[in-house]
């Protein structure tokens, strides 16, 4: 008897342990955190109590991987291998609870999903429209209190674990002069930022794709810092994080591009300015106001006497900067696997690249002439 | 180069990053000469220079590659780059793709 009680009470406490997972799993998968999404709803799957509940919500998480995820978020892939997986979770949740209509609709819906050829991608939430919106409001709200931008920031962040309300965040922040808050904010989307690629890593995966994706979230954060530092007179300090958002985004982000042109031309190094100037004009985006600003600094900048007209000498630099970026894209390794080539050693034995395999390599070619 | 020796001593031991040099000499002598002067503390190959050029797409001499550990070519710099090749440099590179 005192046998029974006691198994009672443990199978309970199991059956609390998986609702709690469940739970869980469902809120961090609103918050696109999808490996601990899965992982708890994974737990939650193997309690009988919960386990139609769980495979049906894996499903419809492996759905959206499969077929609904392509460009949800930048840099964002379907992946493929997730269908059979929605299909195999959703079958499991209907033979878990046969009268359960919520998993034989998910179901139907993959089925239908799995015969189509194409399928849309999965709309934003409503509430994370309506966050987005209304932190969005703020950029033009110049006498709303700092109280009320930081309690949207976090209703936000909280609704979708993606770094964009930080950085939205700490750009409204500069915009009102609040730069320490500011830059603090920015490194908090920089952690979020790495959290979300971690979470998500398999979404980016398309010939080395993530990577990709921890830099833009890293440029965007040193660049506010950057700007940020510029705008507090730190001139130094804020040159070290453009230069190296510059780095993370290749030097190709309008926004970047145009800071670091306002950095040269505030530390008087015209010609400096003039080629961040004439970078950013030749990349594609960036607000139009901000475009007109490095158009009208270039404009105000000495040119040499023999040059055309000023709209047709920057039609010339803008196009032979795209001709020749162009040219380098090509070219590039860049997201490119290491090429075979064929080595040897100082006195020309095979060299044998085994130990290389699986390590950070820094490669040098270099002559001693 | 010396840079390059200067980073070095901070990866130095690490198993997940290595560090080669590839030298496009064709005067076996000469390169040993520099070899021997630089005493570089890692190790360094040797590639024929037309092939190693277009393999590797540079035009510019030295040209450093950072390459992720899944094999992917992330950064190509070519030449002295313009912010001088500080040691600092060359290890945000590789911090880069180690925190990965």
């Amino acid at each position: 008897m005192a046998l029974a009680i006691v198994t009672a009470a443990a199978s309970l406490s199991a059956q609390t342990a998986a609702r709690e997972q469940l739970v869980r799993g469902r809120s961090l998968w609103d918050q696109r955190l999808s490996k601990s999404a899965i992982a708890a709803l994974e737990a939650a799957a193997r309690d009988r109590t919960t386990a139609a509940e769980a495979h049906e919500m894996l499903g419809r998480i492996y759905m959206f991987k499969g077929w609904q995820q392509e460009n949800v978020f930048p840099g964002w892939h379907d992946e493929p291998s997730y269908r059979a997986r929605a299909l195999a979770e959703l079958r499991a949740a209907v033979a878990a609870d046969p009268a359960r209509a919520s998993a034989q609709e998910a179901l139907h819906l993959a089925e239908g999903f799995a015969a189509a050829e194409n399928v849309d991608p999965a709309p934003p939430r409503d509430e994370v429209k309506a966050l987005d919106a209304k932190l969005e409001s703020y950029r033009s709200a110049a006498s709303a209190p700092i109280t009320d931008i930081f309690a949207a920031i976090e209703a936000r962040a909280k609704a979708q674990a993606d770094p964009a309300p930080y950085f939205t965040g700490a750009q409204i922040l500069i915009d009102r002069g609040e730069l320490d808050r500011a830059i603090a904010m920015a490194e908090r989307g920089l952690a979020a930022s790495d959290r979300f690629i971690d979470e998500n890593l398999s979404a980016y995966q398309m010939s080395g794709k993530s990577q990709g994706s921890y830099a833009r979230g890293r440029a965007t954060a040193a660049d506010l810092i950057g700007w940020a530092l510029f705008l507090k007179k730190d001139d130094a300090a804020a040159a070290a994080k453009l230069e190296e958002a510059a780095r993370l985004s290749q030097s190709q982000d309008f926004v970047n591009q145009f800071h670091l042109g306002e950095l040269a031309r505030a530390q008087n190094a015209p010609e400096r300015a003039r080629e961040h100037y004439l970078n950013a004009l030749s990349l594609s985006g960036g607000p139009p106001p901000l475009r007109q600003r490095a158009t009208q600094a270039l404009s105000a900048m000495p040119r040499r006497a023999s040059d055309a007209s000023f709209d047709a000498w920057l039609e010339t630099e803008l196009s032979r900067r795209r001709d020749e970026r162009k040219a380098a894209a090509l070219k590039s390794l860049v997201d490119r696997p290491l090429p075979k080539l064929t080595l040897t050693t100082v006195d020309g034995r095979p060299y044998d690249t085994s130990s290389l395999r699986g390590k950070v390599l820094l490669l040098n070619f270099f002559a001693s002439w | 180069m010396p840079h390059l020796k200067t980073a070095y001593a901070k990866y130095q031991g690490d198993p997940n990053v290595a560090f080669l040099l590839i030298s496009i000499d064709e005067d076996t002598a000469r390169l040993q000469r520099y070899l021997t002067e630089m005493k570089f503390p890692f190790p360094v190959a040797r590639a024929a220079a037309v092939d190693a050029q277009q393999v590797m797409r540079f035009d510019n001499i030295p040209s450093t590659f950072y390459v992720d550990r899944d094999g992917v070519v992330r950064y190509q710099i070519g030449g002295n780059e313009s912010h001088g090749d500080s040691p600092a440099r060359v290890s945000w590179f590789i911090d880069q793709l180690k925190s990965r």
